[in-house]
């Protein structure tokens, strides 16, 4: 083809609009396609929010924070303890899962590396990071409520803390990465110890970086159903000082109340589901404000 | 083929020369380098004279960088890297496996190609390595930090700002923050690993201002790509080509009178 070139040039203009208008078509055809998928996309997630906020703020009251979920066929009512379960239980989770996932995290980017083991750690941390969440449920279910004979906190708490770990682990290993390796190197050179470069320089260096994935995985627990069905379960009532029995919290509240006959029930559902939503786009949000806020200075 | 030489006797001026009587510091003494199978240096000889700025030139890849970074073993980092023969300082063997890494590293400084501020304040960056291995009062540190910065030219620039972050000042006060930490730990050598080929004219032209005045203190090897470089602040010119030492000498005889021809090609810019 090459070579037939330079004797063609009489056909050449004709041969190059033709390509022309090819290639616009090809490309007008294609952002066509991206900005109807884009509106589609925008349109459900759209129409989801809408629903929600209209649906959810009707059921706004003081009383939504200031009661107890009413038991079935009562009026009235809120989902305080609810939201105080959900509190909980994340914060839980998200105490046992941050330092687990940030040294684990340290682990694969500063000591292990290349090894076998770091490369076998990774390969079970992702598949943990995309295993199904219900199954998690079930694992803890046997490790802990059959045992202890009880649905508890505790349970719950753990079950989350097996979701957000692998998140941790991920985004820490990640963030330590992106640590250039002349930092670790000046460091090394001053005398100081793998530990000391460590703690003084990569997870400085990586903070706003940890941070973000930590939020993100209290983002991730506080929406999570399916891990709490078998493990924390739910009440109507407030729950008990050492976190055994059912734990009220939200997802489940949500599942339980919204598949009810009754339309009050329904109503703090949808209150619920808004007020999840909420938090959740709060602490996106609060993520990306952190790594902003970072990268300009 | 007479090519005029690149550097002309007026860069190599007579406050550069050459004290060859001058103690050596550092003996290296057939030093091979090897990175996984490739073998980087091969039996290398050299001597590094006290309180003289040696500069090792070459072209890339000629190994220039890799001896510089046996000298502290930061190599060791990298578990496929390793490197055999003896390399003295003041007689002990730094390639000895019992030689403690953290307390050689404290005695031989090292500034790198890019600046590399630590991400905390200015004050800490410079006191960094003087808590790692001195338990100093906050006031005897507080003089420290001011005398290290004094040292690289700095304490006026960031005086009133020593509590602000290292990483907002600009590339060339980062790299005299960096040489600043190291002076701080009052080493016998430092190390500069091509310090100005990220900076501008004018920061190179007082990193190499620095550099001359530190030398009365440390016994100071350079690497560079700018032979200028080497010219302006060398009293010692090592030629490397291809993981072995070619010539070296006083600077103004390896620029003004090269014994080899390789030497010869390289300053001439004929290759490299």
């Amino acid at each position: 083809m090459d070579a037939a070139t330079p004797i063609a040039t009489t056909a050449a203009p004709a041969r190059i609009s033709r390509v022309r208008s090819g290639r616009r078509i090809a490309d007008r055809t294609l952002i066509l396609a991206s900005t109807l998928a884009t509106l589609i996309g925008i349109v459900v997630l759209g129409s989801i929010l809408f629903m929600l906020v209209v649906e959810g703020i009707r059921g706004f009251s003081p009383m939504l924070f200031t009661e107890p979920t009413p038991g079935p066929g009562s009026e009235g009512g809120g989902i305080a303890n609810a939201i105080l379960g959900s509190l909980v239980l994340t914060f839980l989770g998200i105490l046992v899962a941050t330092p687990v996932g940030v040294m684990a995290g340290t682990f694969l980017a500063e000591y292990g590396r290349n090894s076998k083991l770091a490369d076998l750690i990774r390969f079970l941390n992702d598949i943990l990071l995309s295993a199904p969440s219900i199954l998690i449920g079930l694992f803890v279910y046997t490790l802990m409520v059959r045992p202890m004979g009880s649905y508890s906190g505790w349970a719950g708490a753990v079950a989350l803390a097996i979701i957000a770990t692998p998140v941790i682990v991920r985004t820490t290993e990640d963030m330590l990465r992106l640590v250039p390796s002349t930092l670790r190197e000046a460091g090394a050179a001053l005398g100081a110890p793998p530990s000391i470069v460590i703690k003084s320089i990569t997870w400085r260096g990586a903070s706003a970086g940890i941070v973000t994935g930590i939020i993100l995985a209290l983002a991730r627990i506080a929406g999570e159903t399916a891990p709490l069905l078998f493990t924390a379960l739910n009440n109507n009532s407030w729950f008990r000082a050492d976190l055994m029995g059912g734990i009220p919290n939200l997802p489940v509240m949500i599942y339980q109340f919204a598949l009810s006959p009754y339309p009050n029930w329904q109503q703090l559902a949808w209150a619920g589901a808004l007020l999840i939503t909420i938090t959740i786009l709060a602490l996106s949000v609060v993520a990306r404000f952190v790594i902003k806020t970072e990268r300009s200075r | 083929m007479n090519a005029a030489p690149a550097i002309t006797q007026a860069q190599l001026t007579g406050r550069h020369k050459a004290d060859e009587s001058s103690p050596v510091r550092i003996a290296v003494k057939d030093l091979n380098f090897y990175y996984g199978s490739f073998h980087g240096l091969k039996s290398v000889h050299l001597n590094f004279h006290d309180r003289q700025v040696t500069a090792l030139i070459g072209p890339s890849g000629c190994g220039k960088s890799t001896l510089l970074r046996t000298f502290n073993r930061i190599y060791s980092l990298y578990p496929e890297q390793r490197a055999e023969g003896q390399i003295l300082l003041d007689g002990q063997n730094v390639l000895d496996a019992k030689v403690d890494l953290n307390e050689l590293r404290s005695r031989i400084g090292m500034v790198f190609q890019k600046p590399t501020p630590f991400p905390m304040s200015i004050y800490d960056n410079v006191a960094f390595g003087l808590r790692l291995y001195e338990k100093l009062p906050k006031a005897d540190l507080d003089v420290r930090v001011e005398e290290s910065l004094r040292k690289a030219a700095l304490w006026d620039e960031v005086k009133d700002k020593l509590k602000q972050s290292g990483m907002g000042l600009s590339g060339g006060q980062q790299q005299r923050l960096c040489i600043a930490r190291t002076v701080a730990q009052r080493p016998e050598v430092i190390l500069f690993d091509e310090p100005t080929s990220a900076l501008d004219p004018i920061s190179t032209g007082r990193i190499e201002e620095l550099i001359e005045q530190l030398r009365s203190e440390f016994t100071i090897v350079i690497v560079t790509h700018n032979m200028q470089q080497a010219a302006r602040i060398s009293q010692f010119t090592a030629f490397m080509y291809l993981g072995e030492l070619v010539e070296f000498g006083p600077t103004t005889r390896i620029f003004m009178n090269p014994e080899k021809r390789q030497t010869q090609d390289y300053i001439t810019g004929r290759f490299g």
